[in-house]
């Protein structure tokens, strides 16, 4: 029963801030719906500042070998690509492709990775996009732990 | 009670009851965005999400924040409140903030694969 305010006005970008994100055009809920969103957003954003690693995760067609597509955008996904994760998720080939840099890469091996794929794949399984990426993210968070740097 | 009686309370009120739960299990499904399957296409663009910058004010905290924003993160300012942070486009819009970033090694690669 969560909808978006529908409004006709479009004068919401000021100076120092951008117009709302109902105003662009685009049906940004065309995908996930706003709640989803929502909830990837805060998943991300928790995971990653807790971490201090940075997680990103993208949703689309992967070119084949989708495990060479994978690495070229996790080379692509920030300023310091050592230091992130990727998941790439591709729900039309059903692949899911975790990629980590190498600093990411020790706190969080192999192993623990395939584990959250596991557990991310199992919820694709039942078609639930959402709620596997949470999972996904929460499981590598908890076992990358925070960097010595946060920690008090 | 004579014929029309008994047609009205013996076949309208339980025609009425049959298609009032009709449209109560129908009409909310009526605009509901198709689920994903597996196995189904997936013809959408492809989309990148990013994190939040561990540096944006938080809402309510100091007095960056210029106007009520609508998210707990905070307003961004400048070409910053331009880029989004939390939806990018991706490939194909080459607009997103993800797809500003050159190429470049990030040592040898870890991680894993699974499909489904």
């Amino acid at each position: 029963m969560t909808r978006a305010l529908e409004v006709d006005s479009h004068d919401t970008a000021t100076a120092t801030t951008g117009a709302a994100r109902t105003d662009e055009g685009s049906r940004l809920d065309e995908v996930f719906s706003y709640k989803e969103l929502a909830r990837l957003d805060e998943a991300l954003t928790m995971s990653s500042r807790e971490t201090g690693l940075r997680f990103t995760l993208y949703v689309g067609e992967l070119r084949t070998p989708t495990r060479t597509a994978a690495e070229e955008l996790h080379a692509r996904s920030g300023v310091h690509p050592s230091d992130s994760v990727l998941i790439a998720v591709s729900p039309g080939q059903r692949v899911v492709e975790v990629v980590t840099g190498a600093g990411a890469g020790r706190r969080l091996p192999d192993r623990a990775c395939a584990l959250a794929v596991l557990s991310m794949t199992s919820s694709f399984a039942n078609g639930d996009l959402v709620g596997g990426v949470v999972n996904g993210l929460r499981q590598l968070s908890d076992q990358a732990g925070h960097p010595a740097s946060l920690r008090h | 009670m004579n014929t029309a009686e008994a047609i009205l309370v013996f076949a309208g009120i339980p025609l009425a009851i049959v298609v009032v739960l009709a449209l109560l299990t129908l009409k909310p499904g009526a605009n509901r965005r198709p689920r994903y399957k597996p196995g189904q296409a997936w013809d959408h663009a492809p989309i990148w999400f990013e994190p939040h910058p561990a540096h944006a004010p938080a809402a309510g905290h100091g007095g960056e924040t210029q106007a009520i924003g609508s998210s707990v993160y905070g307003e961004r300012h400048g070409g910053d409140a331009a880029a989004t942070h939390a939806v990018s486009g991706g490939q194909s819009h080459g607009g997103g903030a993800s797809t500003a970033h050159a190429a470049q090694p990030a040592g040898p690669l870890g991680g894993a694969r699974g499909t489904w």
